[in-house]
């Protein structure tokens, strides 16, 4: 297997743009991280594009409008993952030799999807998904479970909106860049109790994509380029496996091998992005990343551990709370902004002497298996 | 006038005492599920069983949903119910007057009308207190 590394990486605007095409925002993605990397579209080999809602030949739609056609094209849904797949989907076939360079690109329109404005219900003839369930829905459950267990309080829940509220404000791409207290969260309108507006993504749209290559490719057109040393893509196992709520044995495993493929340890890891789409499940995630032990990530919260600034700054990009969750972006989003760290390139919200970085994403609901039913991570270092 | 129809072939009976969940069980190994399972995915034998599952069960977590869902205009609650037999079960749960929600509480089965849509009555099964 060869060593892959990114040169290049790009993301559109986020926010609410319903007079936007996919192809638009996409293009917008792929055109920024073709001029990052410094290549030509002629010189792309091999494309995996993401996207959920209303998808159909994503990838050619998206890169006819940045000069890339006539290749080999691979379309991808895998829930909020997505875009972690379509990563991985490139790393391999150019880990495996088949191509030295390739992009991945994932996009969403949320605002002109099918879900716009709604809770985001399982597939539509899931059995749970017709007796009620929602994301928001299983994340106050779960939230519920997080007080019950593990002395979490609201209070905590918000914290976690206003920290990352905090570092969407240090992002000149934030969908929102606004400071909000704890009270302003819990005041918020009450979505799923006791989830809170401010304690959700927003609907989004937006797309991202990355350049990744072999490392003679790489080191032609760069003297540091960051190099991905673990790739992880795991689905669920049967609900009866997830005795509780707020654990991700598909996490905690993915998690495991990604560490082992690195080579490296939790405590190794410089800064994490991950799946916050519920301020309450980026305390769970925490622990099944292994940054603290299982139960203790309300305590690793509350040290500022995760803070822009303090030891394992945790979504210093404002994270899917405050940047905006295009499902199928937000997966090769995260693996940019690590990127961008790994450069020196973050700006105001750098993590100092970043090294060694991680991006995972979880997502999916389906009736019968655990939730958050696929898992992806992608350990980067420079 | 409209017609009734089950949300879910196969997953409740009526009773007289108000209804009960139906699932399966694997000969074999003894797993029990809910909703019933083709085969057994604990040990992948295929002699499988129904089972008529307790009434009663313990709240693990619950919700009140304030938006909309698929087919609930809010508020509407939603829970995970333990059943004795090791079932975890997702389902609407029917709001009282005089007994809030809370974790460990005692619920039991009912089978009624869940939505209606053009000329369907839907119905399914919720869980409400004791």
């Amino acid at each position: 297997m060869r060593e892959v590394a990114v040169i290049g990486v790009g993301q559109s605007a986020f926010g609410k743009f319903p007079w936007r095409t996919a192809g638009d925002l996409g293009s917008e993605a792929a055109s920024a991280a073709l001029s990052d990397a410094g290549i030509s579209p002629k010189d792309i080999q091999v494309a995996y594009a993401a996207r959920s809602c209303d998808a159909s030949c994503t990838a050619q739609g998206v890169l006819k409008e940045v000069g890339i056609s006539g290749l080999e094209m691979v379309n991808v849904e895998n829930a909020c993952a997505g875009g972690s797949t379509a990563f991985r989907g490139v790393w391999k076939e150019i880990a495996d030799g088949h191509y030295d360079v390739g992009i991945a690109v994932g996009v969403e329109s949320m605002t002109t999807s099918p879900i716009a404005g709604k809770l985001i219900p399982p597939e539509k003839d899931d059995l749970d998904g017709h007796l009620g369930m929602t994301m928001p829905g299983m994340f106050a459950m779960v939230a519920r479970r997080q007080m019950e267990e593990h002395g979490a309080t609201v209070e905590d829940f918000a914290m976690v909106s206003v920290k990352n509220h905090h570092h969407g404000c240090l992002n000149p791409k934030a969908q929102y860049r606004k400071e909000f207290t704890v009270e302003e969260v819990l005041n918020s309108r009450m979505i799923c109790d006791p989830v809170t507006l401010l304690m959700c993504c927003p609907n989004t749209d937006g797309a991202a994509a990355a350049i990744l290559c072999s490392m003679d490719v790489a080191r032609k057109h760069t003297t540091k380029p960051i190099r991905v040393i673990a790739s992880t893509l795991l689905s669920a196992g049967y609900k009866y496996l997830q005795e509780d709520i707020c654990a991700s044995p598909v996490g905690t495993k993915a998690a495991k091998i990604a560490y082992e493929m690195a080579g490296c340890d939790p405590k190794d890891i410089d800064l994490v992005e991950l799946h916050d789409a519920f301020a309450n499940e980026e305390i769970l995630r925490y622990e099944d990343l292994l940054l603290c032990k299982r139960g203790e990530g309300v305590e690793l919260l509350r040290s500022g551990a995760t803070k822009i600034g303090g030891r394992i700054p945790v979504n210093p990009s404002g994270g899917l709370l405050s940047l905006g969750h295009p499902l199928s972006a937000s997966g090769v989003r995260t693996v940019c902004e690590i990127v961008l760290h790994l450069r020196d390139q973050a700006g105001e919200r750098q993590t100092l002497n970043a090294k060694v970085g991680l991006a995972q994403m979880l997502g999916g609901i389906v009736a019968g298996l655990e939730h958050g039913v696929v898992a992806g991570i992608h350990i980067l270092a420079r | 006038m409209a017609h009734l129809v089950s949300v879910w072939e196969g997953t409740f009976v009526e009773d007289a005492e108000g209804g009960r969940l139906l699932g399966n069980k694997c000969t074999s190994c003894g797993h029990i599920y809910f909703p019933k399972a083709r085969f057994c995915f604990n040990c992948f034998d295929k002699s499988m069983e129904e089972v008529v599952l307790s009434r009663l069960g313990k709240l693990y977590s619950f919700t009140i949903g304030r938006m909309a869902s698929t087919h609930f205009q809010p508020p509407y609650a939603v829970g995970l119910v333990d059943l004795p037999e090791g079932v975890r079960v997702f389902a609407p749960l029917k709001m009282t007057e005089d007994k809030p929600f809370k974790v460990g509480m005692d619920m039991e089965v009912v089978i009624e009308e869940l939505w209606q849509e053009n000329d369907k009555q839907v119905i399914g099964y919720k869980f409400k207190p004791v």
